[in-house]
């Protein structure tokens, strides 16, 4: 599954009542950035490596946090990462993020599935943890 | 793996990883993919290695069984011999059987070193297999982790050129609560209009008014039936 098919294959899909919006992000990499209709708010980003399908949606940045809380919400993310439904929590640079990584042989109903557990997770995540935000 | 993963934290918290600036270094990189087609040649060159050599360990066993079943049909043939009298014919026999022991046992010392070094060589493969393995993890964890700084840059300086910025978290929960309360309002409004299509709401209309159809229906039956009883 290349970046390519899987624009093709999420176009006119369905999964669990969802749609979803593709857009490549310009630029060398091959990224992806699906939109779930009735999670608009976090788009996931995909890319496809050799050996992995890596989906992630951004939750906020180091920059937005209450830096008193830091210690608190870290701890907060490693316990809630555990019992997530197929996504875990991570950082990036400054961005946090919740992210989730497929076998490059999965097929579309899995990678939909992700994407929609993603989408969801996120938003549930931001409302879970508003009130660490400075 | 563990220098690896070692490497990549110090990098990250020395803030190297800003937009897209590799972790671990390309020359970092190539080396490991020099290893990892190093140690590919050298299981590639044990493993056909090996493979001649358990050819060469069949076809000495098959010769010593060779060299054995002669030595065994040539005995028969001595005790034939000697059995009618014929000591020297059976003392030309007896040399063959020698010779072919003598060579069953020079097979059978070659091909025991033979086995030494093919278990030897399985070992190498081994080891060859699991380095492999190791080298294959470490490059996958040092490329993923490129790839998502490379990844994540594209998407910022993207995004960033396409809209203001990146909308922040606060501004993003914003449009999560208005979408959410537009859902509600989309389920009440779906609610009222279940009841307008069903009748339900003026029925609860008259029910507020004190005006109950089904009430009624049952008081005129009660009415008629204290009417019958009265005739």
């Amino acid at each position: 599954m290349d970046t390519q098919s899987l624009t093709l294959a999420l176009g006119d899909a369905t999964h669990a009542g969802r749609t979803f919006d593709v857009m490549p992000v310009a630029g060398d990499e091959p990224v992806l950035q699906v939109v779930v209709s009735g999670a608009e708010e976090t788009p996931v980003y995909v890319t496809v490596t050799d050996t992995q399908i890596l989906c992630l949606a951004y939750l906020f940045d180091e920059q937005e946090l209450n830096p008193e809380r830091l210690n608190e919400l870290h701890e907060n993310m490693l316990r809630l990462s555990v019992p997530m439904p197929l996504s875990a929590l991570g950082r990036t640079g400054d961005h946090y993020v919740v992210y989730g990584a497929l076998s490059p042989t999965s097929g579309t109903t899995e990678i939909m599935q992700e994407l929609v557990t993603l989408a969801e997770n996120a938003i549930d995540l931001l409302q879970t943890f508003e009130d660490y935000l400075a | 793996m563990r220098t690896v993963l070692k490497k990549i934290l110090t990098a990250m918290r020395g803030g190297v990883n800003e937009l897209g600036e590799a972790v671990v270094d390309g020359q970092g990189n190539r080396i490991l993919e020099q290893e990892l087609r190093d140690a590919e040649q050298e299981l590639k060159q044990a493993k056909q290695e090996l493979a001649a050599l358990m050819a060469e360990s069949a076809s000495l066993a098959r010769q010593i069984r060779v060299e054995q079943d002669s030595a065994s049909k040539r005995e028969q043939d001595a005790s034939k011999a000697l059995a009618a009298g014929q000591e020297d014919l059976a003392r030309e026999v007896a040399e063959r059987i020698v010779g072919h022991e003598r060579r069953a046992g020079e097979l059978t010392q070659t091909r025991e070193l033979l086995q030494q070094r093919i278990s030897g060589l399985k070992e190498r493969v081994q080891r060859a297999e699991k380095q492999l393995a190791d080298y294959r993890r470490e490059l996958q964890v040092v490329k993923t982790n490129e790839r998502v700084l490379r990844t994540t840059a594209q998407i910022d300086t993207n995004i960033n050129s396409n809209q203001s910025s990146l909308s922040t978290a606060k501004e993003t929960l914003e449009r999560i609560r208005d979408r959410q309360a537009r859902e509600e309002d989309r389920q009440n409004a779906s609610a009222t209009l279940e009841k307008e299509l069903t009748g339900a709401d003026l029925d609860e209309k008259l029910k507020a008014a004190g005006i109950d159809s089904e009430q009624d229906a049952v008081n005129d039956v009660l009415a008629r039936l204290k009417g019958n009883q009265a005739q």
